[in-house]
């Protein structure tokens, strides 16, 4: 169970560490490319299992996003820490850290094909399912104005891997999006508003009989960014 | 002849006043223009005579021969008159006679006088500016006898250039492209227009100087815009439209009803609260950027329209350009006449 955890891990900083060096690295400097950093608000609705786990907290995060040509990334990292909406089953809050990195190709029109990874670790580690899986999926942007995009995405969730053990089906693990970003002051200052849902048909084995265990995740946050 | 036709002969003769600025200095002639013009034709002839075996001037020989022109003229001594006009005429080439103030005998004898010399008269070379070797230089001048005319051009560098050679009479016009042989442009300079006549022993010339100047040949400038076209607008705002607010509509919709559709039953109902409000947002921003005026949008068409003209500018400038460029290399001539300084002989 550990190793499953650090073999995610280790893909996760990785990709952290390729997207820095190519934001730094002199031959593939900023002049080209646009880059946006930001801190955001986050607030989100965790429930696993079963009703009776069901949280709700809020926390802080960062966004940042690179574009260059029809290539694109978001990194998103969030900590949100989450209290039990019914105190008296037992429960008790936890530290949701989540990191979402995706990379977009724009295909066509306000198409773009995304694939990237998600992992999230909760601390205390046994109050609540720590998960890793890539993403696979779609996005569509609009331009609603001068300088108010609005997008909408979904996707596949490929491979979940969860700390308490468990499989999720081919189909089982996906996740919906909706992003609005408000450019000011000529894209120096983005105000950025991002919701994600993510669910996880769990199942984890008992013996012969696979129980259902799912995992579902409602994270929105509100931030603004600064443009490079 | 009756005495009234006398008196309107008279009146139709010119005065000496009317033959130029100079005035007669022989005292002699002056008393047989005198005698001319008080009809006393006999003493006008004896002492227009006299006046001739004295040292004369050109321009008083003129007069003496001129005076003694229109006195045989007046006695009906034809022959003697064109005699007395044919020396007049190898004196002063250029010289006519107005014909509306002499008298059809004298006009006459005059006229036939210049068909039995051989001058060249009324050599006149015209101002002209042009661009060499895309002009010529027009020169005319009237021969009064059949005979070969030669032109030639001489001074400067150019030393002595033959440009014509003709049989005629009457007017000839010429058109010199004034190039060297080697089909450059004639250097500048003054030089004179040598009109050569010569028929049997007979020969007659006479010239004109000229001045040729040489200058930059104007360039054409460049152009910004062709005329009656004008570049149009690339952008333009389309009319406003709810379909800001509709699309947030669908995208918050959709987002909000895959959550709930998405959402496992075993976990309870799903949570919209997040959804909903960036939903929510979004929404908002789609209503203000319905209400707002729209973003101008690339209009295609003018695009292109601004792209031909502009290549169509850019083809017309390249053209100027090579067009300049074989201006800077070409030579603008302007030839003019310098004052006369002599007759022909």
């Amino acid at each position: 169970m550990r190793a499953e955890r650090w073999n995610v891990g280790t893909m996760e900083w990785l990709t952290v560490l390729v997207a820095v060096v190519l934001s730094i690295s002199p031959s593939v400097q900023l002049s080209a490319q646009h880059v946006s950093i930001g801190p955001q608000v986050a607030f989100g609705d965790y429930r696993e299992v079963s009703s009776d786990l069901h949280y709700r907290g809020g926390g802080i995060g960062a966004k940042a996003t690179l574009e260059w040509k029809k290539l694109s990334a978001d990194i998103v990292l969030s900590k949100v820490k989450y209290k039990p909406t019914d105190a008296q089953n037992g429960t008790s809050q936890f530290n949701a850290s989540e990191v979402d990195v995706r990379v977009r190709y724009w295909i066509t029109g306000p198409v773009s094909a995304e694939v990237g990874f998600l992992n999230r670790k909760a601390d205390p580690e046994f109050e609540a399912q720590s998960v890793g899986a890539i993403t696979m999926g779609a996005r569509m942007a609009y331009l609603l104005g001068p300088g108010v995009h609005m997008s909408l995405n979904g996707g596949l969730l490929f491979g979940a891997k969860y700390s308490g053990g468990g499989t999720t089906s081919g189909l089982g693990a996906m996740q919906l999006g909706l992003g609005l970003i408000v450019d000011a002051l000529k894209s120096r200052v983005r105000v950025t508003g991002d919701y994600g849902f993510q669910r996880f048909s769990r199942k984890t084995g008992d013996g012969g009989a696979a129980l259902d265990a799912p995992i579902q995740q409602s994270l929105g946050r509100i931030g603004f960014a600064i443009g490079f | 002849m009756r005495h009234s036709t006398w008196l309107l002969l008279l009146a139709l003769l010119p005065s000496p006043s009317a033959l130029g600025a100079q005035t007669i200095q022989n005292a002699i002639l002056r008393r047989a223009q005198q005698a001319f013009d008080n009809l006393e034709y006999r003493q006008a002839l004896s002492l227009g005579q006299a006046s001739l075996r004295e040292r004369l001037n050109g321009y008083d020989r003129a007069r003496a021969y001129e005076l003694l022109g229109f006195t045989y003229s007046g006695m009906d001594s034809i022959l003697k008159a064109v005699d007395a006009f044919k020396q007049v005429v190898l004196l002063e080439p250029e010289r006519d006679l107005d014909p509306n103030r002499t008298s059809p005998k004298a006009l006459s004898a005059f006229q036939v006088a210049l068909t039995q010399i051989l001058v060249i008269r009324q050599l006149r070379v015209d101002s002209v500016s042009f661009i060499g070797g895309q002009g010529a230089v027009p020169i005319r001048y009237t021969v009064t006898q059949p005979s070969r005319v030669v032109m030639r051009i001489t001074g400067g560098t150019l030393g002595n250039m033959r440009i014509d050679s003709t049989v005629a009479t009457g007017q000839v016009n010429i058109r010199w492209p004034a190039r060297l042989p080697s089909g450059d442009p004639v250097p500048p300079g003054n030089y004179n227009v040598i009109v050569e006549a010569s028929v049997g022993q007979n020969s007659f010339s006479t010239s004109q100087a000229i001045r040729v100047a040489h200058g930059t040949v104007d360039t054409v400038a460049h152009l910004t815009s062709l005329p009656g076209y004008t570049l149009l607008a690339e952008t333009e705002v389309p009319p406003k439209s709810w379909r800001p607010m509709g699309l947030a509509l669908v995208y918050s919709g959709v987002a909000l009803a895959g959550t709930s559709a998405l959402s496992n039953g075993n976990l309870g109902s799903a949570s919209l609260r997040e959804g909903g409000a960036i939903g929510g947002g979004i929404i908002l921003a789609g209503f203000i950027m319905t209400l707002r005026k729209p973003a101008p949008q690339p209009a295609r068409g003018n695009i292109l329209y601004n792209q031909l003209l502009r290549e169509q500018i850019a083809r017309r400038n390249t053209e100027i350009a090579q067009e300049n460029t074989r201006r800077r290399q070409q030579v603008a001539l302007t030839v003019a006449p310098l004052p006369r300084t002599g007759g022909g002989r």
